[in-house]
């Protein structure tokens, strides 16, 4: 990692702290200065990123957070049964406006379905959901068409929304770019890269604005500096008042997060009590 | 309207671009002209107009079920479940008419003493046909593989059954044979009436085939309560 890349980390680091944006910028020129006028190895004098930026919170604290606002997502009682087999049962999760939510546990524990009926695509056997205002989906893959290039796919979902086809067209290029991806080219999906498809998957799920924003492990195939952009693009649409539920088995990112819900069933007593509120105050 | 155009743009959009598959569109109704050639002119107009039905029906089918994945996540962005199956189906009958243009010139070109308004009828009534029969096969089945064998067994009932039998009246191209033999034979006028009710009904009924199962798979379910932004 060199020093850019450092401050990179540091920048991200600071933001997932909610360190008020001036002050960041300040400590990132700082940091950046030094270096350059001192050189050496940034690991070696400030160390690594994260432990610098806890350093730089205890001493000039944080921004206070935006107040969660109403419920936008109420997913109540959710059971699923696939014949013989309970996939979910009971599990319940409430996201506000301006917050996310982790949905996390072991394969084949349900998570991608929870997800599906949170979106009205499949039906529970029991429970409900409440969504207050629109609703955005990105699935795990799949969701974009073959023959078709990226501006088409904005203008296609631009045109649901009554979305004229240059500002979905801009605007789609827009959130392309914010996860690092020039989506201007004329390449069909099928010649995108996986990642590169996960990119067009994700931008056409926030394209339309959504008030609730539901996302199947979107960031499979997306290399390290995506990630990071990934996580950043989130947290801006999480301080914008969207309300956001990720499905993860990305255990580290919790931190990151403002609800979780675990679905893994408990080893003894059949299922673990759903709904855990954790991570993020 | 925008949205129904827009779902019909990129079906044409994605169908051009598979050129392996236009080709094959092309060439499967040339080579059933062909090797009826040397006999019955009738029998080559009628096994081109199977062949063009026959190809319009694969590619619905397989447009249908590319679109199995994308089409709910449409749905969730605006659109209604009448903007996708119509849409879809306007784009097919768009490059189903693209593809009848030489098939409708090749037997003027081979010198066939035809009525050509009923050439252009029957193939009007084949494409009318097949977009929403490949369609509905393509939303009912959604594996590929299940879908082209299904096409394959209805297209070789339609090929083999006695045309003067009443079961051929089930078969989903009855009606293009019907207008063919009045194109062909100098039939007398019947022949075309009944075709072409024949085609209007049966291209109704598939329609409403495809709207149901379409509306019912991508229905509003019951469990989501969708509330304004407070």
């Amino acid at each position: 990692m060199n020093s850019d890349d450092w401050l990179r980390a540091l920048t991200a680091e600071l933001h997932q702290r909610r360190v008020a944006a001036d002050a960041a910028r300040h400590v990132v020129a700082e940091a950046a200065t030094h270096l350059r006028e001192g050189g050496g190895n940034p690991w070696v004098v400030f160390g690594p990123p994260q432990d610098y930026a806890n350093a730089i919170v205890e001493s000039i604290g944080t921004a206070p957070g935006p107040r969660p606002g109403p419920v936008r997502l109420h997913a109540r009682g959710i059971t699923k049964r696939y014949g013989r087999q309970t996939v979910l049962r009971d599990a319940t999760l409430t996201v506000r406006a301006g917050q996310i939510a982790a949905v996390v546990g072991a394969n084949g524990c349900g998570k991608s379905t929870f997800l599906r009926i949170c979106a009205g695509l499949i039906s529970p056997d029991s429970g409900e959901v409440t969504v207050s205002g629109q609703l955005g989906y990105c699935p795990q893959s799949g969701g974009t068409a073959d023959f078709l290039l990226p501006d088409e796919h904005f203008v296609l979902v631009g045109a649901g929304q009554g979305v004229a086809r240059g500002p979905a067209r801009r605007a789609g290029r827009a959130a392309a770019r914010q996860l690092g991806w020039e989506a201007g080219g004329a390449v069909q999906a099928r010649h995108l890269s996986g990642g590169t498809r996960q990119k067009l998957n994700l931008t056409m799920s926030a394209l339309s604005n959504p008030d609730v924003l539901l996302l199947d492990e979107p960031y499979q195939g997306f290399d390290q500096g995506t990630y990071v952009n990934f996580w950043d693009q989130l947290r801006a649409l999480r301080d914008a008042g969207t309300a956001i539920v990720v499905v993860t088995h990305l255990l580290n990112q919790l931190d990151r997060v403002d609800t979780v819900l675990d679905l893994t069933p408990a080893q003894q007593s059949g299922w673990r009590t759903p709904g855990v509120q954790g991570g993020h105050p | 309207m925008n949205r129904l155009v827009t779902v019909a743009e990129m079906t044409l959009r994605e169908l051009l671009r598979r050129r392996g598959v236009l080709l094959l569109l092309l060439l499967m109704p040339l080579t059933f002209y062909l090797i009826r050639r040397d006999a019955y002119l009738g029998q080559s107009v009628r096994s081109l107009l199977l062949g063009v039905g026959w190809a319009v029906s694969t590619a619905a089918l397989f447009a249908t079920t590319a679109a199995r994945e994308l089409e709910p996540r449409l749905r969730l962005a605006g659109y209604r479940p009448h903007h996708l199956y119509l849409g879809r189906m306007l784009g097919l009958w768009t490059v189903g008419l693209v593809i009848s243009v030489p098939f409708f010139l090749l037997p003027m070109l081979d010198g066939a003493d035809l009525r050509y308004g009923g050439l252009a009828a029957a193939l009007l009534c084949s494409v009318g046909v097949a977009a929403p029969f490949g369609m509905l096969i393509g939303a009912l089945l959604p594996r590929e593989l299940e879908g082209t064998l299904l096409l394959l067994t209805v297209v070789t009932v339609q090929m083999l059954i006695n045309p003067a039998g009443s079961g051929a009246k089930l078969t989903p191209f009855w009606s293009s044979r019907e207008i063919a033999t009045w194109s062909v034979d100098h039939t007398d006028g019947g022949y075309l009436a009944r075709g072409v009710l024949h085609g209007i009904a049966v291209t109704a009924l598939l329609a409403l085939g495809v709207a149901s199962v379409a509306t019912v798979r991508l229905r509003r379910r019951r469990h989501l309560r969708h509330l304004p932004v407070g």
